[in-house]
């Protein structure tokens, strides 16, 4: 035991040591150029767009190509292409929100499931968790949004509230493998207090899962709100939202494929390169293993 | 070993409270929503003597509590009752739609473990080197396509451009498991997003535990790299990849919506939605049932794999 | 007759209901646009030929359906009720009554007596179909504790007062005069089966008179049909009909175009604009078939002052909301219901947009600073659509509306008391049930609350002119009435558009959704 201690405080401190190393500043802006250049275009748009908006013309045919609209016209006769400059903004911003607010209460929630030993308490705060998650997350959307009208705020909270019991559990399975690593018990051992333990040594090592997790709930936040557009609730219908229109204009898919297929695609820009990004981040400098 | 026995019966036990507790919650929300199956089922003619007398034929005048233990009498006797809208049995309704559910969700898992913890252990050979960033740029991309936006694109190419299979399973009705070939594109629109989070989580974990301490002595042991890689990362990557299978899984079982409408394939979500829609209280709590216990058990069933790849509880002891 | 459930991502049904109409919209319709159908028309010409099965894929109820006739309530179980079973009557593409098996009728000099001879026709167990079975009938639709959807169109007749004079004659005793009593006998889900039907083998033997009989029944999936070569219209061209549920749009045309069916019922403008000139199918596009239009609560403010009604009807772009709210598939409306149908008010000016006309009225009624809510719902096609159109026109009126999107599992009963502005939808019927169902003090589904004594009178006058001419005149002073200040502001009639198979033929194209030759399978042929 005593051996593994040893070793585990020296790996600690080399994954401290290691992340603002000197090696790993040099590479960095070539590690995120990937991801910066895939986010770039569509976080522009949606910063930028609205400014490049300008006034909304009258409507065309819903649905048609050509006639002084470079991008067609959706499903209510608007121009495409100043529906995209509009449309960004309250992705990101519902997006980041919901993910944000999901991972403020299961973060908390699964790390004191991870690192606590009394089993009552795991229980208490897992089990009611247990039960939101086995009632049908559509049920649950469509009865917030009778209760709450329409809105950017209530919308982020909505998807926050369906994410929250899933990503608690995943929190929880990924600090429980990390608190159960010997390192943990030594530190323990050493009277190291709860929240050191929990924010210094594990948060770090869970990091990673979680940083893959909060990557794809992003996603799927942005998705949730094309959902609750489709089912009706919680966004205005004609909503000038990339998810929305991806959503309201399939119908137009065959003959109008641009009102689809460009929001989707700054979507999938958006998702991808915030998740490389991610990935750079959390990418540690390669260790020269074959040499060793 | 029967400390892991009493664990799963208190669990179970446990469960049995958390699907009264589904239920319980399924009604009130149900419940709580605008209208019921007498407005539902009205339409666009809703004459308000007609809403009354359907809703006296559905006994849906009587107060919600007295409904509610009715229906939960019949339970204890194995009845699910009867659905309000077509005074069906419930549990034939279930039985229908749970056919086509599981044929989509069996050969989707079976496809889904290989795949998504082959692509993640693939991707964490070497962080950050070219098959890592491809096979998480592809991941990323197919996660960031809405479902039916890749049906879409499947049924276009491989059903209507080049003929290999049929667009929808419509018409093949109880008859689906012998066309097998109806079930090959919806499977592949469900795996998309399920083999990215499940990659991206076996990925993560790989590298995390790679640079772990233990697998640090393990190397210097002299054990080989691959028995390091396959006996001792891989499991501990797989703590949290367990979870999430159990969630994929679950929603495969409780919620696939989307595609079943796009390929017409009527499975336990499409029976959901329009037992929501028609407010048909009997059907939705019947699938609470369902769902809840699906839910325990597959909760059950990945704490216990967690519990097993990172068993801190006896470490403790 | 129907709304269906757009529910974007999930279609999740039609669900077809007595008032409103289809969902689906096509584009064409407005401004000039040529008949898709006239060139296909040549091709109808033809012997039929016999055999065959045809797959006919509609949006379902799912597990809940059922084939009890009385129970229709979407479009698939009107289709299929239509193909097993026969009414007294049904509407012809005019919406006026048109016999079936009522060989002919023939009223008393009050309009309070009707005698109804029956064709010789005879149901799927070889019993005539009799007297009998048709008082049995009526009297199972009119059972209080039933609730059955053709209940309240059943409610003029005295149904203990009526009798069978003879094995094929009713005697039809009304409770006051009604001289439109023939669109009664064609009532949505007023089926004639046999007095002997049991309760409870609806599902699996079911007897009724129409051209096919039933195979098998697989709730939310399925329904086979085969062949009834004793029809008393003759026999079908079919061999075998075959319903499917699909309630996606994408996944029935996807059916269609991938040889799965051949006939899809309802889709989309786009769809359908996409698929017309591709020559793999073909599309069918059934005009006039649901009216659009808003509804103005007419009994509280601000639709209460008639001159805030005027404005609204001169602030809608009607081109424009059937532009970009239908994608073209449908005409403009005259803020009457029934274009096409007998009785319709075609003399009436078209109304145009007139924004300064619409300024002066509201400052006149004190309204220049109007705020309204307009309450809309995914519940048909072409609603949220509307209503962001038109909030966009009304704010260049100075008006400000304000869109509130409602559930589409209750949305007709919501809007039926409650708000003051609501999209509204009504498929296929004649004029004078339109009226009855909806403009009368008593009208059961009164959603404008327009309750006048004088109207009421004019619609009981109507009913008891026995000359359909001076009836005519009548109709036409009431919907002078509703055009001049009236509570529906109809903007567009709908197209309701199908697809069929290249090989499809005799499927009828002046056919409204609901009426007689709409969803009529006994004279479809594959070539």
């Amino acid at each position: 035991m005593a051996v593994a201690v040893a070793r585990s405080r020296r790996g600690l401190k080399r994954i401290v040591v290691g992340r603002p190393g000197g090696a790993a500043r040099g590479r960095g802006a070539r590690r995120f150029a990937p991801g910066l250049l895939v986010v770039g275009v569509p976080l522009l748009i949606a910063l930028a767009g609205p400014l490049f908006a300008g006034d909304a013309g009258p409507r065309g045919t819903s649905l048609t190509t050509g006639a002084g609209h470079p991008l067609g016209t959706d499903f209510t006769g608007r121009d495409v292409f100043r529906e995209v400059l509009l449309g960004g903004r309250s992705v990101v911003t519902v997006a980041l929100a919901a993910t944000a607010l999901t991972y403020a209460v299961a973060l908390p929630v699964g790390f004191v499931c991870a690192l606590t030993r009394r089993a009552w308490l795991e229980e208490v705060l897992m089990r009611p968790l247990d039960v939101l998650l086995a009632v049908p997350s559509l049920l649950v959307v469509l009865l917030v949004a009778t209760a709450v009208q329409p809105g950017p705020a209530r919308l982020a909270t909505v998807v926050a509230l369906v994410g929250i019991p899933d990503a608690a559990r995943i929190v929880r399975a990924a600090g429980a493998e990390a608190a159960s690593r010997p390192a943990v018990e030594a530190l323990r051992m050493q009277g190291e207090g709860w929240v050191r333990l929990a924010l210094g040594y594990v948060g770090r090592a869970v990091a990673r899962p979680l940083a893959a997790d909060i990557g794809v709930r992003l996603t799927g936040a942005v998705y949730l709100v094309a959902t609750a557009a489709f089912l009706g609730v919680g966004v205005a219908p004609d909503a000038a939202d990339w998810a929305v229109m991806v959503d309201r204009n399939r119908t137009g898919l065959s003959v109008q494929p641009w009102a689809t297929v460009v929001p989707a695609l700054l979507i999938v820009a958006l998702t991808m390169g915030g998740n490389l990004l991610v990935d750079a981040a959390l990418a540690r400098p390669h260790r020269p293993e074959k040499n060793r | 070993m029967s400390a892991t026995g009493h664990r799963v019966a208190r669990r179970l036990l446990l469960g049995g409270a958390q699907t009264a507790a589904v239920v319980l919650l399924v009604f009130a929300a149900t419940e709580a929503l605008p209208g019921d199956a007498a407005v539902a089922l009205a339409g666009d003619q809703p004459d308000p003597a007609r809403i009354e007398a359907v809703r006296a034929a559905m006994h849906l005048d009587r107060p919600p509590l007295e409904r509610l233990l009715v229906w939960t009498a019949g339970l204890l006797h194995g009845d699910l009752g009867v659905s309000l809208t077509s005074g069906r049995p419930v549990a034939a309704a279930l039985a229908d739609g749970f056919g086509p559910t599981l044929l989509l969700a069996v050969p989707t898992v079976l496809l889904l473990v290989p795949a998504g913890i082959g692509l993640g252990v693939l991707a964490a050979r070497r962080e950050g080197g070219a098959v890592d960033r491809v096979v998480s740029a592809v991941l990323l991309s197919l996660y960031a396509v809405p479902e039916f936006a890749l049906g879409a694109l499947l049924v276009t190419v491989f059903a209507l451009r080049l003929g290999w299979f049929p667009p929808t399973a419509v018409g093949y009705g109880t008859e689906l498991a012998s066309h097998p070939a109806a079930l090959v594109l919806p499977v592949l629109a469900l795996l998309a997003r399920p083999v990215c989070s499940l990659a991206r989580l076996v990925r993560a974990g790989m590298l995390d535990s790679l640079a772990s301490p233990y697998v640090a002595q393990a190397r210097r042991c002299g054990l080989s790299r691959t028995r390091v890689r396959y006996a001792h990362a891989l499991p501990n990557a797989l703590a949290p990849a367990a979870q999430q299978l159990a969630r994929t899984v679950d929603w495969l079982l409780c919620g696939v919506v989307v595609v079943e409408a796009l390929f017409v394939v009527p499975g336990l979500g499409t029976v959901l939605m329009n037992a929501v829609a028609e407010r048909d209280l009997p059907t939705v709590q019947g699938l609470a049932v369902v769902f809840g216990l699906v839910t325990v058990l597959l909760n059950l069933g990945a704490d216990l794999v967690t519990h097993r790849l990172a068993p801190r509880t006896e470490v403790a002891a | 007759m129907t709304h269906d459930h757009h529910l974007p991502g999930l279609h999740r049904r039609g669900l077809l209901i007595a008032s409103g109409a289809a969902g689906a919209l096509a584009l064409t319709g407005c401004a000039g646009a040529t008949d898709p159908g006239t060139s296909d028309a040549k091709a109808e010409a033809g012997t039929p030929k016999r055999g065959g099965r045809l797959r006919a894929a509609f949006a379902g109820g799912g597990a809940s359906e059922t084939l009890d006739p009385h129970l229709s309530n979407l479009f698939a179980d009107a289709a299929r009720a239509k193909a097993l079973y026969d009414k007294l009557a049904d509407y012809g593409a005019d919406l006026s009554a048109q016999p079936r098996l009522a060989d002919s009728w023939e009223p008393d000099a009050t309009l309070k007596r009707w005698k109804v001879p029956l064709r010789a026709a005879a149901f799927h167990d070889g019993k005539p179909v009799t007297a009998a079975d048709v008082l049995h009938s009526y009297r199972r639709i009119a059972d209080p504790q039933r609730a059955f959807r053709a209940r309240a169109s059943l409610e003029p007749i005295d149904l203990s007062a009526s009798r069978a004079l003879d094995e094929r004659t009713v005697e039809f005793v009304l409770k006051r005069p009604t001289a439109e009593f023939p669109n009664v006998m064609a009532a949505f889900g007023a089926y004639i089966i046999p007095a002997s039907a049991r309760e409870g083998d609806f599902d699996h033997a079911p007897v009724g008179s129409g051209p096919f009989r039933l195979v098998s029944f697989a709730p939310g999936r399925s329904t086979l049909l085969r062949r009834n070569d004793d029809y008393w219209e003759g026999a079908p061209h079919l061999d075998e009909l075959e319903f499917v549920v699909a309630d996606e749009e994408s996944a029935r045309v996807n059916a269609l175009l991938g040889g799965q069916v051949e006939y899809a019922h309802e889709l989309n403008p786009a769809t359908a604009r996409a698929l017309e000139d591709g020559g793999r199918v073909t599309i069918v596009r059934l005009r006039n078939s649901a009216m659009q239009s808003f509804a103005m609560k007419t009994d509280r403010p601000p639709f209460d002052d008639r001159r805030v009604r005027q404005a609204l009807f001169l602030v809608a772009g009607r081109a424009e909301l059937v532009r970009s709210a239908l994608s073209g598939a449908g005409e403009i409306g005259n803020d009457l219901f029934g274009k096409g149908y007998e009785y319709y008010a075609d003399g009436l000016p078209q109304r145009e947009q007139d924004l300064g006309r619409a300024r002066r009225l509201l400052k006149e009624a004190g309204a220049d600073d109007l705020r309204i809510t307009l309450d809309t719902s995914p519940v048909a096609t072409g609603f949220t659509e509307a209503a962001a159109v038109f909030r966009d026109q009304a704010a260049k009126a100075g008006i400000t509306v304000r869109v509130r999107t409602g559930s589409k599992d209750t949305y007709w009963k919501d809007i039926l008391d409650a708000g003051t502005l609501c999209c509204y939808r009504s498929g296929a019927m004649p004029i004078e049930s339109h009226l009855s169902q909806r403009l009368l003090t008593d009208s059961t589904t009164n959603a404008t609350h327009w309750r006048h004594r004088d109207f009421d009178d004019l619609y009981r006058q109507a009913q008891s002119t026995k000359d359909p001419g001076q009836r005519a005149e009548v109709y036409a002073r009431m919907q002078r009435r509703l055009y001049t200040e009236g509570p529906f502001l109809s903007w567009g009639f709908a197209d309701w558009i199908l697809g069929t198979a290249r090989n499809v033929r005799g499927v009828a194209r002046q056919a409204p959704a609901n009426t007689l030759d709409w969803a009529r399978f006994d004279k479809v042929w594959l070539a």
